[in-house]
């Protein structure tokens, strides 16, 4: 149906059309007269009327009365009529031409109104199922981003937000042709690294490698510049088969909040060609007519306006991660900052004390115009050397803690046997005279299997539970160290027993933190002298027996005693077998002077050996 | 390195100890106390060491095992090469694998910084001990005997505060091994290596149960050995008899 023409080229259509009928009867009459030639002018007027309806139709009736009566009624071109009976005609002629015309043009109206009214009905029925449709792909765009929404408030821990993100841009954009993608943050110097790929796992996923000079460079492009960037990417070796056509389009979309904030991260797609449309870029040469893209372009249109609201969500997500962890951040910062001041507080206090009574001590010993008698001098060294000694702890107990704490005093574990480490510390407590007068019993079954340990820090957990005892007990009272083999699971267990004045029960959790003094002690056999301590020696403790995967814990009856005790794992079998029994007795030649292990390898041995028969069993045993 | 730091006629039992150490205040401790006994002379650096052990021939060596030229144990490894003079190490904490390394390749004993002077007159004392039937030619003992525990080495007897101990042959050969070295410290590595040859010496977790057996032989009490004494991460010590 042709457009209607506007009113203007209807009348001038309809003047030019009795114009053309005027000069076919002018030119009819030149050549013979022929009666009623005025019914040419009706014929323009009904086609005037059928075609333009009735306001042209009434023009052409005015306008073929006044040209018929000008150009042919006599007095020619004049618009008197000199025969009444040409009046009649004429007006006969513009009657005529009015009715005819007037009746033309209402069946014409009717025609049209007809043909409107069946289009109205045809196109609000479209409208109705159009916007129907569009309803429910907007409910449905709704409660996607609402759920995306939800899923972002739910998830608390942030790599498995991320991962969820990753996961649910592949399963709602599959219809879109996204096969896998990958969310990109920046790292602190701003360059990408990958924080989620989904689908976990696939080829498609390894896809996304920033070890790829094409991917690292376009994901690098869109947190510095914030557009989108991508495009066909050479096959990958890790992706075969099927997915090796998925693979071959990626596409990196910048995340940004609102279209003026910065780049929080990017969101790599890949999958099917029209995937490009989610990323907004102008289609480039591919095997699409321009036909298939026009019929898909509204439902294209819809995801990629969808995309875009899912990726504004994403990047108020990662926003928010990012303002989480600069918040935990800050907060460690803070925590550890409280903790160094803290630790340098009472470190500073421990280290200098005991320097003090050190500095007085010598001062007063090389004070040059005082002669001390051997007693007083005693005293003097007495000061220093329990200061020195108390330093020195100090220093090897803070040591020992950095130490463990930056992890880099792994334990170096080998069999051992509890009983040897026991007895060695003991020793040494001997030689430094800390178990003077004191009762100290010790039980270790005879059929104790050798612990994987490492015996330098386990003594050292001995030596700080054996100190603590004898410091938090009176001379006279016992102290008992026992061990034993626990079953399920197998760990060795090693009690250290005390007769002292115990701890009370709210302390029994805090005695082993860094720097935890029992409160309010005073020893009844020493009113009036606080025990010395570093407040570390627990603390090393329990590191040390938390890195060989053991448990240590306190026991107390206050007045009656305490018991700490801590467990080594015994998961792992001892090895079995012995050494073999020589046939006969070393002979002389063993008395000799022996020769560095290292030079005697070399040298054929001349010990007892050469006697020992061939039944090495602890050879096979530990094979 | 002589000087007025040791007092004149302090040198009662006319033995020298040779310290290096390239701690001046170490030195300086060790040197004063040393010299109430000894003759005492000091070396900062290895290779000053080593020369005077050459010219002065001290009777103990007391070696730190960080010396600013050159490595400790290469000071030992250097020593072993022509001198037999017994040498005490040197080392801070937890580095087992130095004092391990230094103990096989000839030095006889060591000691832990920081030390007690007490143990360090100890371990001079036995070394100097140890160094004397080496440097006085050969004399064999028939007989060991320390706080009650007796080797009887010509009629393979041991015994304990007169009661008789029945050994078998390895475990007699093991304590003879150590008696012939008592108060020294003897690696795990030398012992299996002396004992039982050398495809034995990685075999450490054999040799705590064997001499966990041989304690309860001839331990009063095996929990708190008073004979056989352990070095944690080292070897073994029988008690010296003095």
């Amino acid at each position: 149906m042709m457009r209607p023409a506007p009113p203007w080229v209807r009348y001038a259509i309809a003047v030019a059309g009795v114009g053309l009928a005027s000069l076919c009867i002018a030119a009819v009459r030149s050549v013979a007269h022929v009666a009623n030639i005025s019914l040419l002018y009706l014929l323009v007027v009904l086609w005037l009327a059928a075609r333009y309806g009735r306001g042209p139709a009434i023009l052409a009736s005015a306008l073929a009365f006044l040209a018929y009566d000008f150009f042919f009624i006599p007095p020619i071109l004049t618009l008197t009529v000199n025969d009444p009976a040409e009046w009649l005609s004429l007006f006969a002629l513009l009657a005529t031409a009015l009715v005819v015309g007037q009746a033309t043009a209402t069946v014409r109206e009717r025609a049209q109104q007809a043909i409107a009214s069946e289009r109205l009905a045809v196109e609000s029925q479209r409208a109705a199922e159009a916007s129907q449709r569009e309803a429910l792909a907007s409910q449905q765009r709704t409660a996607t981003l609402y759920a995306l929404a939800e899923l972002i408030v739910r998830t608390p821990d942030q790599t498995q937000l991320l991962d969820a993100l990753a996961a649910r841009v592949v399963e709602v954009f599959a219809s879109a042709g996204v096969r896998a993608c990958a969310l990109i943050l920046p790292d602190e110097r701003r360059q990408p690294t990958i924080a989620a790929v989904a689908p976990a796992g696939t080829p498609l996923a390894c896809a996304f490698d920033l070890s790829d000079r094409t991917h690292a460079g376009w994901a690098a492009w869109i947190l510095e510049r914030g557009n989108a960037v991508g495009g066909r990417i050479g096959p990958r070796r890790n992706v075969q088969g099927s997915d090796a056509a998925d693979a071959s389009l990626a596409y990196y979309i910048p995340l940004r909040t609102s279209e003026r904030r910065a780049v929080v991260g990017g969101l790599g797609i890949t999958g099917t060609p029209e995937i490009r449309w989610l990323a907004s870029l102008p289609p480039h040469a591919s095997g699409e007519s321009p036909r298939q893209v026009r019929a898909d372009v509204a439902e294209r249109q819809a995801q990629t306006e969808l995309f875009g609201a899912f990726c504004t969500l994403l990047a108020l997500a990662l926003d928010r991660l990012a303002l989480q962890r600069e918040a935990i951040h800050v907060e460690a910062l803070r925590e550890s900052d409280q903790l160094k001041n803290a630790l340098l507080g009472s470190v500073t206090h421990d280290l200098r004390t005991p320097l003090a009574s050190i500095q007085a001590a010598v001062g007063s010993l090389l004070e040059p115009d005082i002669v001390w008698n051997d007693a007083e001098r005693r005293e003097f060294l007495d000061s220093i050397a329990v200061s020195a000694d108390r330093l020195s702890r100090l220093v090897s107990n803070l040591l020992d803690l950095s130490r463990l704490e930056a992890g880099v005093a792994a334990p170096e574990k080998q069999w051992y046997p509890i009983g040897d480490v026991i007895a060695h510390v003991l020793d040494r407590l001997d030689l430094a005279g800390r178990t003077e007068g004191r009762r100290i019993t010790v039980e270790v079954p005879d059929d104790l299997p050798l612990v994987p340990m490492d015996h330098a820090q386990i003594e050292q957990v001995l030596t700080n539970l054996i100190e603590n005892a004898l410091k938090y007990s009176p001379a006279e009272s016992g102290i008992a160290i026992q061990a034993r083999a626990l079953s399920d699971p197998a760990a060795l267990e090693v009690r250290v027993r005390d007769q002292g004045i115990g701890i009370p029960a709210h302390e029994l959790g805090a005695i082993f933190d860094k720097f935890y003094r029992v409160q309010h002690i005073e020893l009844p056999w020493a009113p009036r002298r606080p025990p010395i301590g570093t407040g570390l020696g627990l603390a090393i403790c329990a590191a040390i027996v938390r890195a060989h995967g053991g448990r240590i814990w306190a026991e107390s009856t206050p007045g009656v005693g305490s018991t700490f005790a801590f467990t080594l794992p015994m998961t792992e079998a001892a090895p079995q077998g012995q050494l073999p029994e020589l046939a006969t007795a070393l002979d002389e030649t063993t008395s000799d002077e022996p020769a560095p292990v290292g030079a005697a390898d070399d040298l054929a041995h001349d010990t007892a050996h050469d006697t020992t028969p061939a039944a090495p069993t602890a050879k096979g045993a530990s094979a | 390195m002589t000087d007025a730091l040791q007092p004149a006629g302090a040198n009662a039992t006319g033995a020298r100890v040779l310290v290096i150490d390239d701690e001046p205040e170490i030195q300086r401790a060790i040197r004063t106390r040393l010299s109430a006994d000894f003759g005492v002379e000091g070396a900062l650096t290895g290779h000053e060491g080593m020369e005077l052990v050459a010219r002065w021939h001290p009777d103990v060596v007391i070696l730190d095992l960080s010396l600013p030229d050159l490595d400790g144990i290469e000071v030992v490894r250097q020593l072993r090469g022509w001198t037999q003079v017994p040498i005490i190490v040197l080392s801070v904490r937890a580095d087992d694998s130095d004092k391990v390394t230094a103990l096989e390749l000839g030095a006889d004993d060591y000691l832990t910084k920081p030390f007690s002077s007490k143990e360090l007159m100890a371990r001079v004392r036995v070394a100097l001990r140890h160094a004397t039937p080496a440097t006085a030619g050969a004399r064999p003992e028939a007989r060991f005997e320390t706080d009650g525990l007796v080797l009887d080495f010509e009629r393979r007897r041991v015994s304990r505060d007169g009661t008789e101990i029945h050994l078998t042959p390895t475990e007699y050969a093991v304590l003879k091994y150590l008696a012939t070295h008592a108060g020294k410290v003897i690696t795990r590595r030398t012992l299996l290596q002396a004992v039982w040859g050398p495809e034995y010496v990685s075999e450490d977790h054999y040799l705590h149960v064997f001499i966990g057996q041989l304690r309860r032989k001839i331990e009063p009490d095996p929990t708190r050995p008073r004979y056989l004494l352990t070095e944690a991460g080292i070897g073994y010590r029988l008690r010296d008899p003095a």
